[in-house]
């Protein structure tokens, strides 16, 4: 009985080996002091359970948990779509499968001085940021003292992109640095001047010093995958093997409120698999500034407000699609269609859009290994799609091959 | 705090959106701040509980009343969860990653879980029950529920033997259960 005991207290706790536990889950089928056991265990560490100190949860964590109880939006009639039956038929895994880091420049060799400095000062202040509004920081306990006083201090974010986005970086000059700089200041950077402004302002919520954490995180990812040479220590950290699941998108993402500049939408979720979408950090950072493309390109375009944020795998086989989707009006459709097929008008206002998709071509170029933007194109790797009143933008990404369930960045 | 009686999950199982708030309401604060206790992240800790209601909502099933209180069994998966990453955070300290957030958080290894308790009345009578156990019992328990050290780690840690470890927390935990009986769950 003793010992039946110590199994029960055992197992509750986690600490049964593996074969141990798996006997005696089979007793607790037909044997009722094992039952017994572990009822009186688990009612034992529950007691301990509630010896924490008591805290509360902010309303925004109730919203995005009872979110779950909304019914799901239908993605069968896009995944039926003629796009997405063309991509089944032509979408073929490489044999060697892209991990990232094939969109890096070396910021040294960026020829404009001011930007050189300018991107090194953002990220030295993102570093300092990001422990102010980490999970453990006074800020996410309330006291945001430390947080207001690190922001009064320096430039503010959105000033400093406003500032860099005035004259258009060109190609000409900066060849492939031009897609780093503004993968690192198009992504998720406006979004996360928008909640550091707010933060620094008198209203915000606790729901905003988390998002701006996981922006921070995000940012200098992005960064360092953009940037050989702004943080070599760390880069050598995210060039390392560790695959990184779906859920680290879906907790980010799910429920969150979204800015791209003055613009906001809210993103829902409800179809993301469960399972390693990359390989590397460096890789994950590509993947991620092409969702924030995704979601810049959409949200200001909804019509509700809402935009969906979906990671749909094998849908398409041996293929990860990243959806993003939104109601839309036929005339921002048409707007989006135009930025998809690289029309451009005479007039500058699209002009960062523009960029946003050409950042993503990019990418595609990298991941499927190719180097004509047209063949991926027929192929439907990525695109534009309108069924009835919404818009749907997508790009797939080669799955990793045996991928074992979920994992941790 | 809600007494979570298993009907509840009977509720929740069949698809009651009300019943699924009113868990909410009545228990993620307690499951919150245990993980919380455990994290010492408020990001992480939520993540948790959002994990663990998205799993309830959409796989129901995954308890089962053979698996003994339905308040017990959530509980029990909060501290399961929160100690699998803070094992995993542990890892990654260990092999010293760098990421910054990592970087600028001190080991948690000194704080003390249960000895931090002094709100509630319920917290009171706790920290009574565990403050009356013996300092060698109460260690250990703090290690093991607190930490998510398995009874070899902590033999070495505190460098005894594994049959005084297993006896010290069965010890333990028999005393607690009988100086808190009293209290619901």
């Amino acid at each position: 009985m003793e010992t039946l005991k110590q199994k029960a207290l055992d197992y509750t706790l986690g600490i049964l080996p593996k074969d141990e536990s798996l006997l005696f889950e089979a007793m607790l089928e037909d044997n009722d002091e094992a039952r017994h056991s572990l009822t009186e265990a688990q009612e034992d560490c529950a007691r301990i359970g509630l010896s924490a100190q008591p805290k509360s949860l902010g309303k925004e964590v109730k919203q995005r948990i009872l979110e779950n109880c909304q019914p799901s939006l239908n993605f069968d009639p896009f995944l039926e779509s003629k796009p997405i039956q063309n991509l089944r038929t032509t979408f073929s895994r490489t044999t060697d499968r892209y991990t990232g880091g094939g969109g890096c420049v070396t910021l040294r060799n960026i020829n404009d001085a001011r930007l050189q400095d300018e991107i090194n000062r953002l990220y030295n202040d993102l570093i300092t940021l990001s422990p102010l509004v980490a999970g453990d920081s006074d800020a996410a306990a309330g006291d945001m003292a430390s947080l207001h006083s690190m922001l009064k201090g320096i430039p503010s974010f959105s000033q400093s992109i406003d500032s860099l986005l005035t004259n258009p970086i060109s190609k000409d000059k900066e060849g492939d640095g031009a897609q780093s700089v503004y993968r690192s200041l198009l992504s998720s950077m406006p979004s996360l001047s928008f909640f550091s402004d707010r933060l620094n302002g008198k209203s915000y919520s606790m729901g905003d010093v988390r998002r701006l954490f996981y922006l921070c995180r995000d940012q200098l990812k992005i960064m360092r995958a953009s940037f050989d040479d702004i943080d070599p220590n760390r880069l050598v950290e995210d060039e390392k093997l560790r695959l990184h699941s779906a859920g680290l998108l879906q907790t980010k993402w799910w429920g969150a409120e979204h800015a791209y500049f003055s613009a906001q939408g809210k993103v829902r979720c409800g179809h993301f698999f469960d399972g390693p979408v990359t390989e590397r950090c460096v890789e994950f950072a590509e993947y991620d500034a092409n969702m924030y493309c995704l979601a810049n390109l959409l949200s200001p375009r909804s019509s509700n407000g809402e935009f969906h944020m979906e990671l749909i795998k094998d849908a398409v086989p041996n293929c990860i699609l990243a959806i993003a989707r939104a109601e839309t009006t036929k005339g921002r459709h048409d707007e989006l269609d135009q930025i998809v097929n690289g029309i451009k008008s005479k007039s500058t206002s699209l002009q960062n859009d523009h960029i946003l998709w050409e950042l993503i071509e990019e990418s595609m170029l990298r991941a499927h290994q190719h180097s004509t933007l047209s063949e991926l194109k027929k192929a439907s790797l990525f695109g534009c799609h309108r069924l009835e009143n919404s818009s749907y933008l997508w790009f797939a990404w080669p799955a990793i091959e045996n991928s074992q369930g979920g994992a941790v960045a | 705090m809600l007494k979570i009686e298993n009907d509840i999950w009977e509720k929740i199982r069949d698809g009651d959106s009300l019943a699924f708030e009113q868990l909410y309401d009545g228990f993620a604060g307690a499951m919150f701040s245990l993980s919380l206790e455990i994290l010492g992240d408020r990001w992480e800790a939520e993540e948790v509980i959002q994990d663990i209601f998205a799993v309830l909502w959409r796989k129901p099933e995954a308890y089962s009343p053979k698996k003994g209180k339905f308040s017990s069994w959530l509980l029990v998966l909060t501290r399961n969860r929160s100690i699998d990453r803070y094992r995993s955070r542990k890892r990654r300290l260990d092999r010293g990653e760098t990421d910054e957030i990592l970087q600028s958080r001190p080991d948690q290894a000194n704080k003390d879980g249960a000895e931090k308790a002094t709100a509630s009345d319920e917290r009171e009578h706790l920290n009574r029950a565990f403050s009356n156990l013996p300092p060698e019992q109460r260690k250990i328990i703090e290690l093991s529920y607190f930490k998510g050290m398995n009874q070899q780690e902590i033999a070495e840690k505190l460098n005894l033997s594994l049959g005084t470890v297993k006896s010290r927390t069965r010890l333990g935990i028999e005393k607690l259960r009988n100086s808190l009986s009293t209290l619901r769950l």
